[in-house]
């Protein structure tokens, strides 16, 4: 590379620099989007406070944002916590799918319980659907090295007919029989109002209680990938695999553990469909929402912290949950998906600043010792 | 085609090609004139941080020439290499193809010029057909067509034109490693090779597939092609090459015709004579019981062929054991192999009398064994986890790391200061990223970390590679230290000095044997050399 | 079984299939180069908005204004494509997340569905559409007739499409060069190709045939814009491309026989003629990808029909 500036990598991101490129990122990305209303004969200021209010202020906006934010915030964790140790699980989706049908099918089953047990048996049926069909695609990549992006892919899409059979298609279990419209207009059975989740009402608006759930689990993940010895060793397979293995470390018994929990959290997120919301299997209503899909793009933008990743799940919530809201003539649509697209892009190009720098030439980087060793390696005389 | 490379030799003071007296510069055997020399390099130097790797290297080679460049390691072989075939250009020196000065800004030019490399690591599509691989990247009439059967014929042809037996239709992933080899210099010669560069070729060969090669050389050789090829073997130098050029620490110390030397004066050449009868600062202990013990242990390498035959060993307590020999006779799949991170074939490993379950790091860890890998970036760190992180990167599911359930960090951090301190790391803080660290840095933790499991064998491959001269006198004092205390040492390295100073018993590698063990205080440079090279 | 509802069953798989095959063979050639692309729905969204549009707003002959939609359509999914290769090839984020950013940035929430509300084109029947056309006169003849020599220029296109694709494959050296640069880039490189050119150049393709694939629906189909209309055809085109393992001949045929699942189902049902649900139908290409994906990774498939193998790995050229 010629003249005089030289783009190197930094050794070390500096605090600050990784919390200020994805504000300033997400700052650039509301003005590029500011430019496009623009030019558009939209008037920015007054659309941008729309969606505030539609997602914050106004009547019910707050909680409406928290019930986009739920089902996202458990696909983001299922994402983030599976590609930290990059395995790529994009089954997410289908795992919310088969969450969504194991939850029904327990609550309706188990209807009769008390409220709490009904409600944590809801919990694990989901997670244990979502956990089982992530272990397909796990087993593949552990013993025949299959690639699991593409097998998760595929399940995906068997999920969702599966769904659809059990309701459109089938006389099945899930499926709403007792009314005479019931055959023409096919719907699943309702769950009984016990398995219905509580919310926690603070002030006027309420937040779901799989929201809250999510929010533990996303605690509980940090504290299991930053305290203890699995996720010491998934941090360590995810920096340097051939590292893993010299250590000791049994990687095929992670990644069929860490793709377990991973959809298992996305199966809790079917859960929390049926529970929170819903209350009912509702195969159209779940495809259509691609809460999967849109976990991974959460996970991304939270740069996989477990943390980060529930306010992400926020301000995609409150965003999905704007467009709907305003929904009509004097709103653009289609501005909702144009500005995440515009966010990812800014936060997505915005991590290359955090990594590497535009210095003038000079000699060796300054670092501790000498010449870090990096440097020495290249070269090396034979 | 070859304009670009053509440097109409406005340089200063650049001799004349073919004025430069080269030691030894052979007339051909009828005592005629000499032959046209097809390559000759002046003075070239090339530089890296921290090491000149050519310096003022001179050597020539005659059309129809079998040449071979033999040194030890480091001693500039591959360096020189790629400076002829374009991948490094000169700090200094010149260079000259068939007579004309000629600069190379890039692999693309060399091959005009008719230089080729074919080299240690292949470069082919395993899933395409041989005649595709021969083909690929190659279209000088610029044509876009590309039919399998012509392109089948053609390679064919040329394959029987070149005495270069392939099948054209073949898949590479069907083939030897000898065929394929031979894939790689039907390439070349395809694209109008007339000098030809092998790097180490007979490394993954059987020696029924290394005749073949030798018989292949030979007739290019005669067809007026010159032949280029490193080694440190000296028997292979001897029976294939005309002329050989030593090369030692950088420099070309003379070029010399085959035919009138022989193993001992080329070994001493490689070796140098200056360091032969010297005393070591190794004072020989009393050994004591035998804790490593490897018996018929067989072995293959990541290519698939064999790299360790056979191989028995013992390390005693309170022992260095150096492991001597070029890089590449089966040193690093020895380490591998003991360290559990590559399984054997035949033979077994024990420590202490009980025998290490194959092919599983997690069992030698447990059972005591240490190792610091050569490759210290890739394997014995995670690069971008905290030094204090990496001290325990095998002590973690130990007893004194936890906290109930949980990985204590608080130990972790008070555990990295303690080493930090005992073993001089300079960092700014335990809690500082590892890849920041300078190479000698990154090396104590790495030896702080595997010395601190209280091992009973230690495997270390190369520990000083790279390192400043003050790292390189510390750990070679850890080192000692550690003997003395008890362990069973295995040091792998590339540098004899190292070797005579630290080790008690010396065992040589070539072609992925044992060829020889000898206590230190009765060996010197020259035999260890010449086991080296294959040749005693 | 009565002609007719072979033919109708045909028919409708052609209908089906066709822009599956147009952008899947763009995603073909993308994944061939090494490059993943989940971005495809959003691409054809954008090609079909971009297309109607010019076919709506421009007022010259038929024949002139739908060649101006086709163009804009195929700059428009290049446009996307572009997008995705600099994000993945240069700036190197993750494969996955890139594509995924593309769908939702184009795709029935995002920008495919604001432009076409900006234009004013949505819900209004298309001025211009492609006809079939009576090929050789021949529409008339028993069951071959309707299928082959009835259908519209789009058709006929994607099947030229799909022989200029495997000519190129295998029968050029680019071609050559490109399924090096997927399998061994490192070999490739070494041999002189230019591995970024390969990957940044295939992409975009794939994009302009992912846009194409997404113009068939608002130029052919049923000319009329409406929000999401492709509606999941970009993530079925992923799909097929993996069940085709990466051949364009089995693309086609895959693409039909998807679309022949998707018919049959409804249609046996009417007829009361069901064995297996229509659901099991459609799932089963996808359970069969699975399947033989984990049969491929075995070593001896692997060398016989595989991924390609730098399918979603960033390459980095290792300097000596």
């Amino acid at each position: 590379m010629t003249g005089p500036f030289k783009i190197e990598r930094r050794l070390d991101t500096p605090k600050w620099l990784k919390v200020a490129v994805p504000i300033a990122s997400i700052f650039l990305a509301a003005i590029i989007v500011g430019i496009l209303l623009l030019a558009t004969g939209h008037n920015p200021f007054t659309t941008y406070h729309q969606m505030y209010s539609a997602s914050v202020t106004a009547d019910g906006a707050l909680s409406s944002t928290f019930v986009y934010a739920t089902p996202m915030l458990f696909t983001g964790l299922c994402a983030a916590f599976a590609f930290r140790m990059r395995t790529w699980n994009i089954g997410g989706e289908g795992q919310l799918y088969m969450g969504a049908v194991g939850a029904s099918a327990t609550g309706l089953v188990l209807g009769d319980w008390p409220r709490p047990l009904l409600i944590i048996a809801m919990i694990l049926g989901g997670a244990f659907a979502g956990m089982l069909w992530a272990e397909i695609p796990a087993l593949l990549r552990a013993y025949l090295r299959t690639n699991e992006i593409l097998t998760s892919l595929m399940l995906n899409y068997v999920a969702g007919f599966f769904m659809y059979y059990l309701i459109y298609d089938s006389d099945s279990y899930w499926r709403d029989l007792s009314t005479p419209g019931a055959s023409v207009f096919p719907t699943g059975k309702s769950l009984v109002p016990s398995a219905s989740w509580p919310g926690i009402t603070i002030g006027s608006f309420t937040i779901p209680m799989g929201f809250v759930l999510g929010v533990g689990l996303a605690v509980a993940l940090l504290g299991l990938i930053r305290s203890t010895r699995y996720g010491f060793e998934m941090r360590v397979m995810g920096d340097s695999p051939q590292a893993a293995n010299y250590s000791g470390i049994r990687t095929k018994r992670k990644i069929l553990s860490v793709m377990a929990i991973s959809g298992g959290i996305a199966g809790i997120a079917g859960s929390s469909q049926i529970g929170d919301f819903g209350h009912v299997l509702d195969p159209r209503g779940l495809e259509q929402a691609q809460y999967g899909y849109t976990g991974i793009v959460v996970a991304a933008l939270a740069l996989y912290n477990p943390l980060a990743v529930v306010l992400v799940s926020l301000l995609i919530g409150g965003l999905t949950n704007a467009g709907f809201a305003l929904e009509g003539p004097s709103f653009p649509t289609g501005l909702v998906g144009t500005m995440e697209g515009i966010i990812l892009f800014t936060v997505l190009g915005g991590e290359i600043l955090a990594r590497y720098r535009i210095g003038l030439h000079h000699r060796a980087p300054t670092t501790v010792g000498q010449a870090p060793a990096s440097v020495t390696a290249t070269g090396a005389a034979s | 085609m070859t304009d670009s490379v053509l440097d109409t030799g406005a340089g200063p003071a650049a001799p004349a090609a073919g004025a430069f007296p080269v030691a030894g510069l052979p007339a051909d055997a009828s005592g005629g004139s000499p032959k046209t020399l097809a390559i000759e390099a002046i003075e070239m130097t090339k530089r890296f941080p921290g090491v000149v790797a050519n310096d003022r290297v001179s050597f020539a080679a005659a059309e129809g020439e079998v040449h071979a460049l033999l040194g030890e390691n480091g001693a500039g072989k591959t360096t020189l290499c790629n400076l002829l075939m374009g991948l490094y250009r000169p700090d200094e020196g010149k260079l000259f193809v068939g007579g004309k000065p000629v600069r190379f800004h890039s692999p693309r030019d060399a091959q005009d010029a008719g230089i080729f490399m074919v080299h240690q690591h292949l470069r082919l599509v395993e899933s395409m057909t041989v005649a595709e691989n021969v083909v690929l990247g190659w279209s000088p009439s610029r044509q876009l067509r590309f039919s399998p059967r012509k392109v089948e014929t053609a390679v064919a042809e040329a394959a029987e034109r070149f005495q270069m037996p392939v099948d054209p239709k073949a898949r590479i992933w069907q083939l030897s490693l000898g065929e394929r080899q031979r894939v790689e210099i039907l390439k070349a010669l395809y694209r109008g090779a007339k000098i030809l560069i092998l790097d180490e070729p007979t490394t993954v060969l059987t020696p029924q597939e290394a005749e073949q090669l030798f018989s292949s050389v030979h007739d290019m050789a005669g067809a007026g092609r010159t032949v280029i090829f490193i080694s440190h073997k000296l028997p292979e130098v001897l029976s294939v090459a005309d002329c050989v050029t030593i090369l030692r620490q950088g420099r070309s110390i003379t070029t010399v015709p085959t035919a009138g030397t022989d193993a001992d004066d080329l070994a001493g050449l490689m070796v140098g004579r200056e360091v032969s009868l010297e005393a070591t600062t190794k004072v020989p202990d009393v050994p004591g019981p035998v804790v490593l013990e490897l018996t018929g242990v067989s072995a293959r390498g990541d290519l698939g062929a064999e790299a360790l035959r056979e191989v028995t060993l013992e390390v005693h307590a309170g022992e260095i054991l150096g492991i001597a020999g070029v890089s590449g006779n089966g040193q690093r799949e020895l380490a591998e192999v003991i360290a559990g991170l590559r399984p054997t074939t035949q033979g077994q490993v024990t420590v202490g009398g009980k025998q290490v379950p194959d092919g599983d790091p997690r069992a030698a860890i447990d059972i005591g064994i240490a190792y610091v890998p050569e490759d210290r970036m890739g394997t014995g760190i995670s690069p971008n986890l905290t030094i204090a992180e990496n001290l325990v990167l095998k002590s973690y599911r130990g007893k004194n790391m936890r906290r109930g359930p949980l990985l204590s960090t608080r130990k972790e951090i008070a555990n990295a200061k303690v080493m930090i301190e005992r073993f001089d790391i300079r960092a700014p803080g335990p809690r500082t990223l590892i890849r920041q660290l300078s190479g000698g840095n990154i090396q104590k933790v790495l030896l702080a970390r595997e010395l601190s499991s209280d091992p009973r064998v230690l495997v270390a491959a190369s520990p000083t590679r790279g390192l400043d001269v003050g790292a390189t006198q510390y750990v070679r004092g850890i080192l000692a230290e550690t003997a003395r205390n008890g362990v069973a040492v295995m040091m792998v390295s590339e540098d004899l000095d190292e070797i005579f100073e630290l080790s008690d018993r010396i065992a040589v590698f070539y072609n992925g044997r044992v060829v020889g063990v000898v206590s230190t205080a009765e060996a010197n440079r020259q035999q260890i050399g010449l086991m080296m090279a294959g040749a005693s | 079984m009565n002609s007719n509802i072979i033919i109708a069953v045909v028919v409708s798989a052609i209908a089906f299939g066709t822009p599956l095959v147009l952008a899947g063979l763009g995603e073909l050639l993308t994944e061939r180069s090494g490059v993943l692309n989940l971005g495809v729905e959003g691409m054809m969204l954008m090609g079909a908005v971009c297309a109607f549009f010019v076919s709506q707003k421009l007022h010259w002959s038929s024949a002139l204004v739908l060649l101006m939609a086709v163009l804009a359509s195929m700059v428009a999914g290049a446009a996307m494509a572009l997008i995705h290769a600099f994000l993945t090839i240069t700036i190197r984020v993750n494969q996955i997340v890139s594509g995924l950013a593309i769908t939702i940035f184009a795709g029935i929430i995002g920008l495919s569905t604001y432009l076409g509300e900006v234009w004013n084109i949505g819900g209004v029947a298309g001025l211009h559409q492609f006809n079939s056309v009576n090929l050789l006169g021949l529409k008339n003849l028993p069951i071959v007739g309707p299928i082959i020599f009835n259908e519209d220029a789009f058709v006929y296109g994607s099947w030229v499409l799909v022989a200029i694709v495997m000519f190129y494959l295998y029968r050029t050296r680019p071609g050559l060069y490109l399924r090096a640069v997927g399998e061994n880039p490192a070999a490739a490189d070494a041999m002189g190709i230019n591995v970024t050119a390969y990957r940044y150049t295939h992409t975009i393709i794939g994009g302009m045939l992912a846009g194409l694939g997404g113009a068939y629906f608002t130029l052919a189909l049923a000319p009329i814009w409406t929000d999401g209309l492709t509606s999941g055809d970009g993530w079925i085109a992923i799909a097929l491309v993996i069940f085709a393992f990466w051949r364009p001949d089995l693309l086609v045929l895959g693409a039909y026989l998807f679309g022949i699942f998707s018919a049959l189902g409804p249609t046996l049902q009417t007829r009361n003629i069901t064995v297996l649900p229509s659901e099991f139908y459609s799932a089963l290409p996808f359970l069969m990808t699975v399947i033989a994906l984990a049969a491929a990774s075995t070593s001896w498939a692997n060398r016989r029909v595989g991924t390609p193998a730098s399918l979603g790995i960033p390459y980095t050229r290792e300097e000596g």
